[in-house]
């Protein structure tokens, strides 16, 4: 059984940035697509179309070297006031299951997978899948049990995850998994990953707490020194 | 791969245009401007806001469509350039940003006095004005670094002022004490007027949507909602705000305060209300002044764009891309306003009339381009939301109307700084714009109205025995839908070959006569007034041929030749006809022209849905020799009285006519009543030189069926016949 479905992966860009960053992660993650998304950030006093007459023609020679070095199938200039706006709609666009955000890597040979729960596991796992089969790197899935809470069920959600990439097709050797208990799962995450190259992480719908507190999510992407690959949380 | 330099983001929904457009509106001007108000026109203040409200409305109305048909950076400005020119576009794009300037120390300077006057011993106008500068200059600070996707924190706080003006509408209508409102309007009409010009500035703001047009989602639905709502919402709340402050607080004490809105939140709400109200007036000073300098950026801009100012001011900040100098230059010209009012007693009062009035000469301009734009009517300009009839004409010319009215009634000091700005704009224009960009606006064209759209009649023509009288009806038909386009005939002659190729020639005789029809053809309509244009054209099936050119002309009626003859060799007309009768798209007419006179013609009204059609080709036959035409409807008896029968067929007579858009003078009716009917179709009809009659619509594959009354007609009848069908009814 081979792997899900395309994978295609977004990888956001701050064109307005003289020195784009290295994305010598994207050479070790194999044969994926890879849409490279400039987006040149307009500040709230400046028309979008002020800044393209200004830039417009520099901003696309850069993403067009970018997308030339890195073999993006895709390169899509946007100005914009809103990144995060931006980066929903190229997604939607143009097909992307995943955003490739934060942090640097050289290679990418370790992935790390969180795993929350039931939550967005499909569409995680399918992703990981297609990683793996399109690359070399092994993975890491995790899980952390709330101090309360029966350690078995987080053994048994781990153990059906690596039986479910065996299914697509994943060598069994590349995979496997760890489970911590107790402690504060946003911790673990950040501190396990400085060991690896690239944190595959499950985008979910913030929760109320979520949208008044700050996302977990982008507090663990800003915490992470390594890249992080958001699975988009969409049909 | 990356496109043309790069797409532009639309980041402004419903909910950020709404708050851009209320917050920007929703400032000093509802907090400070009620005690100058209820000074200048007592109580009646109200109506003042609600006349503004009302002005605004309808430069909102305006501005939606012209946004939704250009939705790109520069709002009124751009519009004005656009159809009135470099000359117009140099004065309402000078006037906005002045405006906008004068708005945003205005906005300071009350922001200044809400800080300074509830602490008492920091009292004193350089306070205010020391005050309003530093506001100004942390604005400019925050402005010149740039901000990004600070929305959310917008909507809480536009979000907060609505709330606590809302609580104070809310709470003090049960403190309205009726005998303050008495007199209601002590200063009459002219105080209200007045004070119109001066509470206009509160209404500054809804406009702000289409100035960021550019950035706006879903632009034809989002702008002309939040533009429409946010003026019609803001209005209730200001006309509520001041019936409140003028029925709390006798208005005479209120115009002696710096500070109305807190001084009668003082009477029922404590010092709790007080606070909220300082704290709402703050917030909103500030929103409010950003939300100019963040417009003013954005007519700069366009202005830069179109080269009415040079580009310098449009180069962005090399690390904070943000329009620095033109912040720099705004916030400059600000400070200058703020600081006059050390000198100048009644400067709120001021900046915001001279605010009032760029806007109202600006909002009039805008109206005269949207008649301009409408009538110019330019290829690029197809706006998704467009006013209905008869809301335009309406908006733009009472618009205008009352526009002038309110600037006419503003303190002529007002006037004359206004009018300074204007012949600034003229000056400008004169001695940088001109010469270095030719806009030159659509007035041109206005005047001369859209390209007419024709009203196009096409006659193809074979018989040059026939050619003469079909030509005549034509241009009949034509002239008689004048009100439907210009008229215009096209004369078509089809030469049949077997197969036609750029290689063979036609036979030379086949040509000439083809040549010497459509020359007749030409003289004719030159005898007749009426533009013709000729069609030659070879093809292997005439009647396939003729429906090319129908389709082709985008043909409005065809009036075709027939010799009379019904049902011959499994035609109903014949080979070339019946193809056109069955399938053209248009109104078709099929004419045996028997008669050199057209004469008085009849109509044939049966119920159905040729009637109206071949009621109204009566009429246009009719024009060819000046007569009027007869509407003929044969009824049988049945059971009732012959008076009921008479009565029947004018009903069915008066409704074709109706539904024609026939007026009761255009043509007589007569009515048959007869238990042979049709019989008596055909004594009557061959008392009229000419007989109208309608073709079923029903086609039977490729047949086109025709009653026996039509068919008796057709062979009885010693007039011209005219068997017609309408365009819906194929």
């Amino acid at each position: 059984m081979k792997g899900v479905g395309e994978l295609t992966i977004l990888v956001p860009v701050d064109i307005s940035e003289a020195e784009p960053p290295a994305l010598d992660v994207l050479d070790g993650l194999g044969a994926v697509e890879v849409v490279i998304l400039g987006y040149f950030p307009v500040p709230d006093q400046a028309e979008p179309a002020l800044l393209r007459d200004q830039y417009g023609s520099t901003a696309a020679d850069r993403l067009d070297a970018l997308a030339a070095e890195y073999g993006a199938s895709d390169g899509v200039l946007v100005f914009t006031h809103d990144r995060e706006a931006t980066i929903d709609r190229i997604a939607d666009e143009y097909g992307c299951n995943a955003v490739l955000t934060g942090g640097r890597a050289t290679a990418a040979n370790r992935v790390l997978v969180p795993l929350r729960g039931d939550v967005n596991l499909d569409r995680i796992l399918g992703v990981v899948a297609d990683l793996l089969l399109a690359g070399h790197e092994t993975a890491t899935l995790f899980h952390s049990v709330a101090e309360d809470a029966d350690s078995s069920h987080g053994e048994l959600l781990l153990m059906g995850a690596v039986d479910r990439l065996v299914e697509y097709g994943v060598d069994r050797d590349r995979v496997d998994w760890r489970l911590t208990e107790g402690g504060d799962p946003q911790a673990d995450i950040v501190e396990l990953g400085a060991e690896y190259d690239i944190v595959v992480l499950g985008e979910t719908e913030p929760s109320l707490r979520e949208q008044i507190m700050g996302d977990v999510l982008s507090g663990i992407v800003d915490a992470l020194e390594v890249p992080a690959l958001v699975v988009r949380d969409v049909e | 791969m990356s496109g043309e330099g790069g797409e532009l983001e639309r980041t402004l929904g419903f909910v950020e245009a709404m708050t851009l457009g209320g917050g920007t509106m929703i400032g000093a001007g509802i907090f400070i401007l009620p005690g100058i108000a209820a000074e200048s026109a007592g109580p009646a203040s109200s109506i003042s806001y609600a006349i503004a409200g009302f002005v605004a409305l309808l430069a909102a109305l305006s501005l939606s469509e012209l946004a939704t048909g250009m939705p790109i950076a520069g709002g009124s400005y751009h519009y004005v350039n656009r159809a009135l020119g470099g000359l117009f576009g140099a004065v309402v794009g000078w006037g906005m940003w002045t405006g906008l300037m004068f708005a945003s120390a205005f906005y300071m300077i009350g922001f200044g006095q809400y800080l300074v006057e509830p602490i008492p011993f920091l009292d004193g106008r350089a306070f205010i004005v020391g005050l309003g500068l530093v506001g100004l200059v942390l604005l400019l600070g925050v402005n010149y670094y740039g901000t990004e996707e600070s929305s959310a924190f917008q909507n809480v706080t536009i979000g907060t002022e609505t709330a606590i003006i809302l609580v104070f509408v809310a709470v003090g209508v049960f403190y309205i004490d009726p005998g303050n409102l008495e007199p209601f309007a002590p200063f009459g009409p002219r105080g209200v007027v007045a004070t119109t010009g001066i509470v206009f500035i509160s209404f500054l703001g809804f406009e702000i949507i289409a100035t960021v047009a550019g950035e706006i989602k879903n632009p034809s639905r989002i702008i002309p909602l939040s533009m429409i709502l946010s003026v019609v919402l803001v209005t209730i709340l200001y006309v509520l705000v001041m019936l409140v402050s003028t029925g709390v607080v006798p208005f005479e004490s209120l115009g002696d305060s710096p500070i109305p809105v807190s001084d009668v939140a003082v009477v029922y709400l404590g010092s709790a209300g007080v606070v909220a109200i300082v704290f709402a007036a703050i917030i909103a000073a500030i929103s409010s002044s950003n939300s100019s300098i963040l417009a003013a950026s954005r007519v700069i801009y366009a202005m830069g764009r179109d080269g009415v100012v040079t580009d310098w001011f449009n180069a962005s900040h090399p690390r904070f891309y943000t329009p620095h100098r033109a912040i720099a230059a705004t916030g400059g010209i600000t400070a200058i306003l703020i600081l006059v009012g050390l000198e100048v007693e009644t400067i709120i009062a001021l900046l915001a009339e001279a605010a009032s009035f760029s806007f109202l000469v600006a909002y009039s301009l805008v109206h005269v381009s949207l008649v301009v734009f409408r009538r110019a009517d330019p290829d690029d300009y197809d706006p998704s939301f467009a006013l209905p009839r008869p809301l335009y004409p309406a908006v733009p010319v009472l618009g205008v109307v009352s526009s002038l009215v309110v600037v006419s009634q503003m303190a002529s000091v007002v006037v004359v700084i206004g009018s300074a700005i204007v012949g600034f704009g003229v000056l400008w224009y004169a001695t940088y714009t001109r010469g270095r960009v030719v806009s030159e606006g659509l007035l041109r064209e206005a005047i001369r109205g859209p390209p007419a759209e024709p009203f196009r009649v096409v006659v193809p023509v074979a018989n040059p025995a026939t050619q003469r009288g079909l030509l005549r009806l034509a241009a009949a038909s034509a002239h008689a839908n004048e009100e439907r386009g210009t008229p215009e005939l096209v004369a078509v002659n089809v030469t049949p070959v077997e197969h036609p190729s750029a290689l063979q020639n036609v036979e030379a005789d086949r040509a000439d006569h083809q040549r010497d029809l459509l020359k007749n053809a030409h003289d004719i309509a030159t005898e007749m007034d009426v533009t013709l244009r000729t069609k030659a054209v070879v093809a292997p099936d005439v009647g396939e041929a003729i429906l090319d050119v129908i389709r082709e002309e985008a043909a409005d009626e065809v009036i075709l030749g027939w010799d009379g003859t019904l049902d011959r060799d499994g035609y109903v007309f014949g080979e070339t006809v019946d193809p056109v009768v069955e399938q053209a798209r248009c109104d078709v007419s099929v004419v045996d022209l028997r008669s050199e006179t057209i004469g008085e013609p009849v109509a044939l009204v049966a119920p159905g849905p040729n009637a109206p059609v071949v009621a109204h080709q009566a009429v246009e036959f009719a024009t060819v020799d000046g007569t009027v035409p007869t509407l003929l409807n044969v009824q049988s008896p049945g059971g009732g009285p012959d008076s009921d029968a008479e009565e029947r067929g004018r009903a069915v007579v008066a409704d074709a006519a109706g539904a024609a858009g026939l007026e009761p003078g255009e043509y007589d009716v007569e009515v048959v009543v007869d238990d042979d009917v049709g019989q008596a179709v055909v004594e009557a009809a061959r008392r009229y030189d000419t007989v109208c009659v309608g073709l079923s619509g029903r086609s039977e594959g490729a047949r086109t069926p025709f009653g026996t009354v039509t068919e008796r007609t057709v062979s009885d009848v010693t007039g011209n016949v005219a068997l017609i069908r309408g365009s819906n009814a194929s």
